[in-house]
């Protein structure tokens, strides 16, 4: 039985429809990689997962609960949210708190761990991307990759059942790009389950066991890593492989 | 010449005195109110709670587009009329709140509008709710932005309370234009209670800079 199911999720903004009915199973341990070219509704689709924004219609099935994306209730997103994680492009760190603040929050208010307890947790989830030594330093005094590896620690401390990845690198240069991938391929093999819009290949073709190709706002083509970058079965597909590789 | 250094050295004092247990009393306490009206409303018109979020621009296009020397008269001198008596410095102390709050009601939306919406976003991926995030995240941030305004603020309303001479509460001014009258050094008392004002005001800047300061801007220099 897979973790998360998705069937048929639609959202339009303004009329415009940025996706047409999507649907896709993430099983326990998987790696996902969502890839397409921009525009193709990636982040829209991860933001609905997730209820920044509110599908207008589709199912989900979430750890053996099934949820209908039209009726969902604060109250049933909150308890979803609870056994979720989520990395953001441009990281998002709370500005107001340092760094094992960042972490602990989610642990102290919405979960009422006593403090010394989260902040142990803290400390080994920082210790885990390699940030432990920056506790007490505020986001501003970050590079981007040392922020963006803190807001991975902030999605590990809660024990989340799945963490989404929203571009986590696009906002790097390449140099700190390597050490955020670096954890999230130590995630990987740690056997987080993770579903990922990326638009870096080597993740995808490496880390991930399933990659998901879209485009104009539905899938246009999912397989394993192998099939996908070696053998496309979609014209859309190997037009999209091309410019990534021209692109290089 | 005489005359006038004495009567600025007598009346010195007395102004002093009247400064420091009706001005910056009736200040603080209004202001005090002021925020707590001003939270309320700016957080009813983020949160876009129908009906109140109404009753809230409302308030603020009213309060905001009167004078606060009339509004002085309306409860004062208008509300006995219609047989409700208010005492003088607890009128001023009404006024001067409700005409405050309706400002720094703007002053705290503008600063609870710019805070990225990323960060609420990033609470509720950590699993929190709409309270939480407010309350760890959203207000320290809005706080530390609308700090420098909240104080310019403060600093008018030290000036704003010499009006309430109007009603008769006898703070600094009040006091100064009795001396006035009684002495004829007009030019002496005003200048005087000018620098006084002056002197409170200047303290209040330096507070404000110290504050910001200690507030810090999260780890920026």
């Amino acid at each position: 039985m897979s973790l998360l199911s998705i069937k048929n999720i639609q959202k339009s903004f303004d009329g415009v429809e940025v996706l047409k009915g999507i649907s896709f199973d993430v099983n326990k341990g998987d790696v996902v990689s969502i890839l397409g070219p921009s525009g193709s509704g990636k982040t829209t689709l991860l933001r609905c997962i997730n209820f920044l924004e509110n599908a207008d219609s589709g199912q989900m099935v979430f750890d053996k609960a099934e949820y209908d994306l039209k009726e969902i209730s604060k109250k049933q997103i909150l308890s979803i949210q609870k056994k979720t994680g989520f990395v953001f492009q441009n990281y998002n760190l709370f500005r107001n708190k340092n760094v094992l603040d960042n972490v602990t929050l989610g642990l102290t208010s919405a979960r009422k761990v006593p403090r010394d307890a989260a902040d142990r947790k803290a400390m080994d989830m920082l210790d885990r991307v390699g940030m432990a030594d920056y506790a007490k330093q505020y986001p501003s005094q970050l590079s981007g990759g040392q922020q963006q590896r803190v807001a991975i620690a902030r999605a590990l401390a809660t024990d989340p059942e799945i963490i989404y990845f929203d571009e986590p690198t696009s906002a790097l240069d390449p140099q700190l790009t390597g050490e955020v991938l670096t954890v999230m391929r130590q995630l990987a093999s740690d056997g987080m389950t993770m579903l990922v819009v990326t638009h870096e290949m080597s993740f995808a073709r490496d880390v991930s066991n399933r990659v998901i190709f879209m485009d104009k706002g539905v899938v246009a083509e999912s397989g394993t890593p192998e099939e996908f970058f070696n053998n496309p079965k979609e014209e859309r597909t190997r037009e999209f492989l091309r410019m990534e590789e021209n692109a290089r | 010449m005489q005359n006038v250094w004495k009567v600025i050295a007598d009346s010195f004092p007395v102004l002093m005195y009247r400064g420091l247990t009706m001005t910056i009393p009736l200040t603080l306490i209004s202001f005090a109110i002021a925020l707590v009206i001003a939270i309320i409303v700016a957080l009813v018109q983020f949160s876009k709670i129908p009906v109140l979020r109404e009753i809230c621009r409302f308030y603020i296009w009213v309060i905001r587009g009167t004078p606060l020397l009339v509004q002085l008269y309306v409860i004062f001198f208008g509300l006995p009329s219609v047989g409700v008596n208010v005492e003088a410095f607890p009128a001023a102390v009404l006024v001067f709140s409700i005409n405050e709050g309706a400002y720094a009601a703007e002053t705290i939306r503008g600063a609870l509008e710019s805070v990225p919406a990323g960060q609420m976003e990033a609470g509720r991926c950590v699993g929190m709710n709409y309270g939480q995030i407010m309350w760890h995240v959203i207000m320290p941030q809005t706080f530390r932005t609308a700090f420098p305004a909240l104080g310019n603020e403060l600093i008018s309303m030290v000036k704003d309370t010499s009006l309430a001479a109007n009603i008769t509460v006898t703070e600094m001014f009040f006091q100064a234009q009795r001396i006035a009258g009684r002495t004829y050094q007009t030019m002496a008392l005003y200048l005087e209670v000018a620098v006084i004002y002056l002197l409170f005001s200047t303290l209040i800047s330096l507070l404000q800079r110290f504050g910001e300061k200690k507030l810090g801007a999260y780890g920026r220099q």
